[in-house]
């Protein structure tokens, strides 16, 4: 459910647009802010009632963009490795390699103490310092097994 | 050549509007609020400029095409959504120099008689998107958004609208769906953007780097700017080098740099000493590919369409002679079959077909006949899906096996890598 | 108009037809998966793709429209590749499981795969598995989204037609999945118009599952008895169990749509409860019991052969058809003797005078799609969206596609508010003030007209904007827009029945609007199947075959029960009417009924009314007969027989004619055939009418048959003056009371059917949000509905936008008898609403 800070937010985005409905996509950002990195089916509920229109299409916006996560929590750092085609040609199959022995998990899994979730994603448009990859907002980019250690040193 | 897009990039704080004015900022718009929208437009137009988003299309000519009645209500969107892979080019911007942007959108907004302006940027790029929320208030404070600009009598908001992950984004209709708050599948057209475009109201849309451009032409003119560079598609172009190369990164260069210049001149060479160069992708990834024998190619829009490519985002991806081509077909058709947004049957049904077979191919399952079922199925999907998005993966495939026809081969009769 | 070339032949079409079009006018067809005529093209299949020479790529003929001097190829190598390249994509992502596939024997992907290829499927990986089971949405549709070619007709059905937007895209690429909130269960309309569009076997019938292969099927094309849209639909059977209802693009006003009690309703005739032999009752104080035919006609030979016309009267279900309401009719009227014959039990008799005079159907039929074709169209005193849910759709799509104000002025918000430009809510019962406000508006300068409108002069508009409880603005816009149309349409409902106060304004809205010079289509919505065929055969007191003259008035439902309650009625034959039920008053009715010397019940179940009777006469249900309904519009449509009556029921025109020959020989006309003849013959409004019809399917959506239309005729009814009733306020009793029909159900017949019983969530009783929240309520609450007469705990509904101090409980309900809260003579009863404990 919406803090009094989020529905502040939420009223100020709503001033951007002549309809509600186009601020479902910030208001499922500011609900999956709030709620542990995820979105669950009574955040959608309720952006269904403040926006005034269908949860089904509250929904459908969650679904259809991939950095929603519907029912889906995600650890406290979530790590993103680009993967895509720039990254892969500078080694990004080496980081993701490492990341996993670190992390002692595998793409996809977050760890037991659910500090970390590793996942790999398309092109984050940072291709001139690849590899790279995202911990929640960050970039880091020109990555090799050094820096991604100290990084995660410093991830605690 | 002087930079004009670049100009600032890697400047202590030169995002901050005081070093922009410093630097020569705003007087674009001082210079445009003097002139009628309709000679802007014109302006623009004698320019040459073409977008920068990929189709290359006539800026001017789109700007003519919105309705002139002042009664109706009309917007422009910078597209922002950079989702290309290779492409990197408007994070610059938008990083180190977000007025510039800026200027170029309220001077376009002028003079299409926008009142109301988004900027839609990828989601990912929460750096940026704070950056210039914050250059967005600072230009409101200094009256350069809102009531009466300059003096002008002009109103204009701006709005950051953030995407959150969807490649399909990009493509204009798509993204309009997306800011009404719906699932970003493209549009029918007709209707034009132009004419029902957001909330069903003219609507321009421009990539970043083109309304990068428009505060320089109207500073220093249209002939000046059409010099520059290609003659049929002139100006300033900023390449993202990514890759195999010693230093990528961004590039502004007059419109029309050969491959071989880029990369062997301005990016220092490969990045491995002694490995040949064996691909290079010249527009981002739904670019076909281009081989050595074409390094002198031109990178602008015509030279790179004659030669069966295209300038698309201007990302130039740069591959050695280890790269498995393979893999690399793979990854780039896995991105299109991961961001079809499935409205159609052929780009919904066959790109993940196409990633399944790549798939099978790279992993030494491939079977014999498999290259030539790629090939059909490229056939089946070519020109007749809904939007580019499904053409951009084909072409690319394509470019992947058309030149490196004997490595999918090797792969499916050998169940192993030619190169690695 | 474009000239075009398709596949070289030359022809001419209209400028702006889609290219699907033009090549299916020249004889080509092509096939589509997204393309509905009636829904907006969404061009994303890819299978309709074609050739247009000049033109490198494909194009799609679903959403390209012709340009003048275009050449069009559709059936080149390229384009027929093409169509098998869409199939094969679509099969390398369908499940393949057809053998255990509901839909398997008429799945459009499996017809098109054989008929266009591709011939051999090469895709050999996995593939990705929406879900493991197939997941139930509502408890009528179950679905197994493997099989979805992505059309994304469901969406847009639910969304464009029926008005509900509960279905969506979930997910993106070839994990979009067309389904609900959650994929959990739908708070819809459950009228499975999203199952009925599914080309393959994605969306589907719960209650039909795995019941039978569609070869097995045995159907006919008939008319639905639910509401008097008069929706077409085909019903089958397997082995005598009638298995499935369906709709079919093209055909019937509805084309590919119906309301759940259409699409779900049809189990009623798989009752087993039916009265299956006739019965008497040989002594006052003894039981009924069986009793052959001979028997039981004798027995009312004997009973009635005395009985003084004056003082028998006949009762008919608007649910007959017109033949043997016809044949009722002149049963009562010359073999009886008797001017005493109704066909309504809920309405007075005055009352459907004037609604008759009112809305002008004695002027002939009118076409729902002229009306709205119309500048404006004004809905009134119908609750479209619950009563007549297919009106609704056809009303919310042609809204939807055209330029038009769609004006709705009720008490009750409903769905279909969305698609109008003004919504209007007023007190109950105030239709009159409100028409009366309007009119007064529009003649803000000058009264033209008759000496009635002139006199409206001293109405003064506050007392009746108050009286209405509506806001002088909107009525002002409302009268705006009629007084700047050329062309106005009024939809006007079964409230004008209900509280006939509003008649005499309607018709002087009417008349004015043609005095103004304006095109005026008015439709009547009414909520029994063939109320206006059983009027117009004349089943009604106050007139005749074809409406008539008679030449006394006769008895009315109401005037029968006053002269039964009082010992004045000998005889009363009614035939198909659950009288305990629907009239106001449930007790005085059971009284009233107990005391008539002799009662004949013709029916098809033992109802309450029929335990009464001294002769029970088995007839039979809809399915069982031949016949012709009029729909609200005055369509006359065919009715027909699916399967044979049950046990000894016998066709209710059989029946009738049978009681008529045990009192003279000649009575007839002997067979349906010969009836629909003398109908021709004696009432001109049916002379020419026609029965044909188009029963193929259509793809170009073309819905208006006109030819079906009755005839206009001169009639000397009378509107009549119906002086205002005023509910006065009481604090003890907060809330108006009104009713009417609820989504799932048409009177209490559709309580037979479990499946629509499933569908709705039992008896409750409707307010808006804001008296809810003002009381503390919310919706789902147990609360005590309490009037001055009768009390009842139902659950609370609240609607958004409603008029706040209206409470609705439909008359569905056997639990919460809401004609137990009124009293016969007395206007809308008031009740308050209290948490129940
Ligand atoms: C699948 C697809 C993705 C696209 N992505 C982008 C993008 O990320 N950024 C962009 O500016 N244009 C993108 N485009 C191009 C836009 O549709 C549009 O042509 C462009 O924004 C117009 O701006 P311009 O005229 O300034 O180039 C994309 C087009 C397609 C079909
Ligand atoms: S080609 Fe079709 S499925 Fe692919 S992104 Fe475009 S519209 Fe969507
Ligand atoms: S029928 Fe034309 S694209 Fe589907």
């Amino acid at each position: 459910m919406f803090s009094e800070n989020a529905r502040k937010e939420l009223e100020a985005i709503l001033k951007k647009y002549p309809n509600k409905r186009s601020a479902v996509m910030d208001a499922l950002r500011v609900a999956q802010n709030e709620g542990a990195g995820h979105i669950t089916k009574a955040d959608m509920e309720e952006i269904s009632r403040v926006l005034e229109m269908p949860a089904n299409e509250v929904h459908a916006a969650a679904t259809f963009y991939t950095m929603y996560r519907v029912n889906k929590p995600v650890g406290k750092y979530h790590i993103q490795v680009c993967a895509n085609i720039s990254c892969s040609l500078m080694g990004a199959d080496h980081i993701i390699k490492h990341m996993e022995n670190v992390l002692r998990i595998k793409t996809g899994e977050t760890t037991p103490d659910s500090k970390y979730t590793l996942s790999t994603v398309e092109c984050l448009g940072s291709c001139g310092t690849a590899p790279m990859m995202q911990v929640n907002d960050d970039y880091y980019e020109n990555l090799d097994e050094k820096k991604i250690d100290e990084l995660l040193g410093r991830l605690k | 050549m002087e930079k004009v897009l670049l100009k600032n990039y890697g400047k202590p704080d030169s995002h901050k509007i005081e070093n922009y004015i410093l630097s020569g900022g705003y007087k674009g718009l001082e210079a445009a609020v003097k002139l009628k929208p309709d000679s802007l437009i014109q302006l623009i137009k004698d320019s040459g400029l073409r977008g920068r988003g990929g189709a290359g299309f006539s800026t001017g000519l789109k700007w003519s095409f919105i309705p002139k009645d002042p009664t109706i209500p009309k917007f422009l969107c910078c597209n922002a959504d950079e989702g290309e892979p290779g492409t990197f080019k408007d994070r610059g911007i938008i990083d180190h120099d977000p007025h510039l942007l800026i200027e170029g959108m309220i001077i376009t907004s002028y003079a299409i008689g926008a009142s109301n302006a988004y900027i839609y940027i990828r989601g990912e790029f929460v750096f940026g998107t704070n950056r210039l929320q914050v250059a967005i208030d600072e230009a409101y404070a200094k009256g350069y958004l809102g009531k009466n600009i300059m003096g002008s009598g002009f109103n204009l908001d701006m709005y950051i609208h953030r995407g959150f992950g969807a490649y399909i984004c990009g493509e204009e209709t798509a993204l309009l769906e997306s800011i009404e708050g719906y699932r970003a599948q493209p549009r029918k057209k007709p209707p034009f953007p132009a004419l029902a475009g957001l909330y069903a109201k003219p609507t321009v849309i421009n990539n970043v780097e083109t309304l990068s451009c428009i505060p320089s032409i109207v500073e220093k003119g249209a002939e000046w700017f059409s010099k520059i560079g290609a003659p049929k598609s002139p100006g300033p172009k900023i390449y993202c080098v990514s890759g195999h190369v010693k230093k990528p990164g961004l590039y502004e260069l007059p419109m029309g740099t050969t491959v071989r210049d880029l990369i062997f001149n301005h990016c220092g060479g490969m990045l491995h000493e002694g490995r040949a160069l064996k691909a290079v992708i010249p527009g981002g990834v739904s670019a076909p590919l281009l081989t050595p024998k074409d390094l002198d190619t031109p990178l602008d829009f015509d030279s790179l369409a004659a030669k069966g490519s295209m300038l698309g985002s201007g990302a130039v991806i740069v591959m050695d002679q280890t790269t498995c081509m393979v893999k690399s077909a793979h990854i780039v058709t896995r991105f299109f079959s991961h961001e079809s947004c499935g409205k159609c049957t052929p780009c919904r049904d066959g790109t993940p077909w196409l990633t399944r077979v790549l798939g099978r191919i790279e992993h030494g399952e491939g079977k014999p006949g498999d290259v030539e079922l790629l090939e059909s199925l490229c056939t089946n999907i070519f020109g007749r899906t809904f939007c580019p998005l499904g053409d951009g993966a084909v072409m690319a495939l394509r470019g992947f096996v058309k030149n490196f026809r004997d490595e999918f081969q090797f792969h499916i009769d050998y169940k192993r890598c030619m190169v690695s | 108009m474009a000239t075009v070339k398709i596949n070289g032949i030359e022809l001419q079409v209209e400028d702006n037809t889609l290219i699907l079009d033009a090549a299916r006018k020249a004889g080509f067809e092509i096939p589509t998966f997204c393309y509905q005529a009636d829904l907006m093209g969404i061009g994303s299949c890819r299978m309709c793709l074609v050739e247009i020479e000049g033109q490198k790529k494909l194009q799609p003929s679903c959403v390209t429209p012709v340009l003048h001097g275009m050449s069009i190829n559709t059936e080149t190598p390229t384009v027929m590749s093409a169509r098998a390249s869409m199939l094969e994509f679509l099969l390398a992502n369908h499940a393949m499981d057809c053998p255990v596939c509901d839909k398997g024997g008429e799945c459009e992907l499996q017809d098109m795969v054989h008929k266009y290829g591709p011939r051999k499927g090469r895709h050999a990986d996995a593939k990705f598995k929406f879900h493991e089971k197939d997941y139930a949405l509502s408890p009528v549709i179950i679905k197994n989204s493997n099989r979805c070619v992505n059309c994304m007709k469901c969406v847009r059905v639910c969304r464009e037609v029926v008005g509900r937007n509960v279905l969506t895209a979930l997910n993106r690429g070839d994990h979009q999945e067309a389904t609900s909130f959650m994929r959990t269960f739908l708070d819809c309309d459950h009228d499975g118009n999203c199952i009925e569009v599914c080309p393959v076997g994605c969306f589907m019938r719960l209650p039909y599952r795995y019941k039978t292969r569609p070869w097995d099927l045995k159907g006919v094309d008939t008319i639905c008895t639910y509401c008097a849209t008069g929706c077409r639909m085909v019903i089958e059977h397997r082995d005598g169990t009638v298995v499935r209802a369906r709709a079919q693009m093209g055909v019937g006003i509805n084309s590919e749509t119906l309301c759940a009690r259409g699409r779900f309703g049809y189990d009623i005739m798989n009752d087993d409860g039916r009265v299956k032999t006739p019965m008497i009752k040989k002594s006052r104080t003894g039981g009924l019991e069986p009793a052959s035919w001979e028997e039981a006609i004798a027995f009312i030979k004997d009973n009635l052969a005395t009985v003084d016309g004056e003082k028998l009267g006949g009762i008919i279900s608007p649910r007959s058809t017109n033949e043997e309401a016809y044949l009722f009719q002149k049963l009562i009227r010359t073999i009886f003797k008797s001017p005493n014959i109704d066909s309504s039990v809920r309405f007075k008799a005055d009352a459907v005078e004037g609604f008759v005079k009112a809305t002008g159907m004695d002027e002939g039929g009118a076409s729902i799609f002229d009306c709205m074709e119309a500048d404006t169209v004004l809905i009134i005193g119908a609750h479209l969206s619950d009563e007549n849910p297919v009106t609704d759709y056809i009303v919310r799509r042609i809204s939807g596609s055209r330029r038009m104000n769609l004006i709705i002025t009720s008490p009750r918000a409903m769905k279909l508010d969305s698609s109008a430009s003004v919504v209007l809510r007023h007190l109950p019962a105030t239709e009159g003030a409100l028409l009366d406000a309007i009119i007064l508006n529009l003649n803000a300068d000058k009264i033209v007209g008759s000496e009635a409108l002139t006199a409206l002069k001293d109405t003064k508009l506050e007392a009746v904007l108050a009286e209405a409880g509506v806001d002088a603005e909107t009525v002002k816009l409302i009268s705006n827009k009629i007084a700047g149309s050329a062309s106005v349409g009024i939809i006007a409902g079964t409230d004008f029945l209900r509280s006939p106060e509003g008649l005499p304004p309607l018709g002087l809205l009417r008349e004015l609007l043609k005095a103004t010079g304006k095109k005026l289509t008015v439709v009547p919505v009414l909520d029994r199947c063939n109320q206006r065929g059983v009027w117009e055969m004349g089943g009604h007191p106050n007139f005749g075959p074809g409406y008539s003259a008679v030449k006394a008035k006769g008895m009315g439902t109401e005037a029968m029960l006053d002269a039964a309650h009082s010992g004045g009625l000998e005889a009363l034959y009614i035939a198909g009417a659950d009288l305990v039920t629907l009239a106001e008053d449930e007790d005085f009715v059971k009284r009233a009924l107990s005391k008539v010397g002799f009662l004949v019940v013709q029916d098809t179940f033992m109802t309450e009314t029929a335990r009464l009777a001294n002769v029970v006469l088995p007839g039979v249900s809809t399915g069982e007969k031949d016949g012709m309904f009029t729909n609200q519009e005055g369509r006359a449509q065919v009715i027909k027989k699916l399967l044979p009556p049950p046990g000894k029921a016998k066709k209710d025109i059989d029946i009738i004619r049978a009681v008529g020959e045990a009192f003279e020989r000649s009575f007839g006309p002997k067979n349906p055939a010969l009836v629909l003849d003398e109908i021709r013959k004696e009432i001109g409004m049916y002379s020419e009418v026609s029965l044909t019809f188009k029963n193929k399917r259509n793809p170009d959506n073309e819905l208006d048959n006109k030819a079906a239309l009755v005839k206009g005729t001169h009639s000397d009814l009378k509107i009549g003056s119906w002086p205002r009733r005023h509910v006065a306020a009481d604090p003890a009793f907060p809330f108006i009371l009104t009713t009417g029909n609820q989504l799932f159900h048409s009177g209490r017949l559709s309580r037979r059917s479990e499946i629509l019983t499933s569908l709705s969530k039992g008896a409750e009783v409707e307010i808006s949000e804001s008296d809810a929240t003002a009381l503390g309520l919310k919706a789902g609450d147990k609360v005590r509905v309490k009037g001055a007469r009768y009390e009842a705990v139902v659950s609370l509904k609240t609607k958004k936008g409603s008029k706040p101090g209206v409470a609705f409980i439909a008359e569905n309900y056997n639990e919460a008898p809401v004609n137990r809260f009124f009293k016969k003579g007395e206007g809308l009863p008031r009740v308050s609403i209290t948490k129940a404990l």
